[in-house]
């Protein structure tokens, strides 16, 4: 501090009271961010799912179509995805998107390819005596996928849909450009005010950075409950009840 | 020729041909499996014994050949089209198929291993597919383990699972391609108990093994393949009086 004054620079003068002061307007664009993540992780895990059949379909048409998806929509960036949603899709087909649909559907098409990847290759970790086991024993396709193939593939995605997600989160805050008003926004406008940038910027990263936290430990609970036997306690409990069924079972056969 | 040739035959292939990509492994394959049989199926790594026994539930497709299956015919065909044809889900749900790798559902207990393909094939309540599960688990004597997930089971458990998910759902045939074969030494014992108890109960069976003693106990009708082909088949006298030198071979290699 003594020498920046030696030098003739202005003193910094840390505001940190201005979090404090803006905390309820920092707390609302955060749960703006979560909002459009998690409306974004819904959809994408549902139509990544569907493309990650199709793209291990028999049928080329649409193996090549998911194919194709998956190698555009990853390589595009969240910024240039919700510019286009917000901006292109009105221009070309006249229809304007609120900025909340145009956040959720931007992700959406970036995360549904990621997702698709992710689903596929838990699909086929899961080995092939799986499957073969269904079948020999006259299962039908359908309740093959479902009862076998989908709670084993989602308990080996599980960890990397928490990552998605958090990347999902923080791909929010590219989306102040189109006037959505999540943490980065909220951070930019206090900052055109009172010109702290240091502090402002300090406290959204702190945010980001609290959700990592949190998310990684409810996708670790959840990977618990999925876990076989059952670990989480969730899971527990209700596998006690089912227990105290299959022993009353036990003691009339 | 075995002695249960009088018997009504429960499968017949004839002229079983299958290819993977380009390299033929089944070379025409002739086979009557009668109803209250044992057959045991032998021979060198490769030579097709698994692929014959996939074929017998049409895990594989087998490219040229007939299938025959009490009356109805499943495979490609040989040609003579006056007979039925049935779909392959309806021929597995009366074949049972027990794997070298057991294959359990993980993610499911062991009754519910039995419960739930059981449920999903007979409808019916939770409570009336636990109840038949908890009876098959009776029988290999595994009840107390109900509750165990396959990872809380040893090998030996496992299979004896495995071989009560296949029985409860009431099947005419069983397969068993090396139900031994990935288990420690001192848990094949168990395995073979419960498939020796199934064999005196009358259940037809055809048994993939290198268990040449076991093989030789319950075995009416021994066949040996070699690259493809069934090379020599015989009953129950066939480990002492088989003639076939190829066989007599491996036979001497493996006991
Ligand atoms: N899915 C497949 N794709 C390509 N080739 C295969 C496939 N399954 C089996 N084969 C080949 O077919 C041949 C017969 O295989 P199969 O598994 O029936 O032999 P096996 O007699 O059961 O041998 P083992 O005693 O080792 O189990 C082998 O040469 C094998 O490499
Ligand atoms: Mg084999």
């Amino acid at each position: 501090m003594m020498r920046r004054e030696e030098e003739g620079v202005a003193p910094i003068n840390f505001m940190w009271h201005l979090v404090w002061d803006f905390k309820w307007d920092l707390f609302k664009g955060l749960l703006t961010a979560v909002n459009v993540s998690i409306a974004a992780l819904i959809l994408s895990m549902v139509i990544g799912m569907i493309f990650a059949l199709a793209r291990m379909s028999r049928f080329k048409v649409f193996s090549i179509f998911a194919t194709v998806y998956v190698n555009i929509f990853r390589g595009i960036p969240a910024l240039v995805s919700v510019i286009w949603v917000y901006f292109g899709w009105s221009l070309l087909f006249g229809h304007n998107f609120t900025v909340y649909q145009a956040g959720v559907i931007a992700l959406t098409l970036l995360y549904s390819s990621f997702f698709c990847e992710i689903f596929r290759s838990a699909l086929q970790a899961i080995h092939k005596g799986q499957r073969e086991a269904g079948m020999a024993l006259g299962l039908t396709r359908g309740r093959i996928f479902r009862s076998i193939m989908l709670p084993q593939a989602t308990k080996i995605a599980i960890p990397n849909i928490g990552s998605m997600y958090i990347g999902m989160i923080k791909d929010t805050s590219t989306f102040a450009i189109i006037g959505m008003v999540e943490v980065v926004r909220v951070t930019q406008n206090l900052n055109s005010t009172y010109f702290q940038p240091f502090v402002l910027y300090t406290a959204a990263a702190g945010l980001y950075v609290v959700i990592a936290f949190l998310v990684d430990f409810i996708f670790r609970n959840v990977e618990l409950n999925f876990s076989y036997p059952p670990q989480g306690r969730i899971a527990k409990f209700l596998s006690r009840k089912k227990k105290k069924r299959v022993e009353g079972l036990m003691k009339s056969t | 020729m075995p002695t249960s040739s009088n018997n009504e035959v429960l499968m017949e292939l004839s002229g079983v041909r299958k290819t993977f990509g380009t390299i033929e492994v089944l070379h025409g394959i002739d086979l009557q499996i009668s109803k209250g049989s044992h057959a045991v199926i032998f021979g060198p790594s490769g030579s097709g014994k698994s692929t014959v026994l996939r074929c017998m539930n049409l895990l594989e497709e087998p490219q040229e050949g007939s299938i025959k299956f009490l009356g109805t015919e499943y495979g490609p065909g040989n040609g003579k089209d006056d007979v039925k044809r049935g779909k392959p889900i309806e021929l597995r749900r009366k074949v049972g198929m027990v794997f070298q790798q057991f294959n359990l559902f993980p993610h499911l207990s062991a009754i519910d291993n039995l419960a739930l393909p059981y449920r999903s094939i007979r409808g019916g309540s939770v409570q009336e597919a636990q109840e038949r599960a908890a009876h098959e688990l009776n029988k290999v004597g595994l009840l107390k383990f109900a509750t165990n997930y396959p990872s809380q089971l040893s090998g030996g458990q496992q299979q004896r699972v495995a071989i009560a998910r296949a029985l409860s759902l009431d099947p005419e045939l069983m397969l068993f391609d090396e139900p031994t074969s990935a288990l420690d030494p001192e848990l094949v014992g168990e395995v073979l108990a419960v498939m020796r108890q199934l064999a005196e109960s009358g259940m037809t069976m055809v048994v993939v093994t290198h268990e040449m003693n076991f093989a030789r106990e319950i075995g009416d009708l021994n066949v040996f393949m070699e690259a493809g082909n069934i090379v020599a088949t015989g009953g129950s006298d066939f480990f002492e009086n088989c003639t076939n030198q190829r066989a007599q071979e491996f036979i001497g290699s493996v006991l």
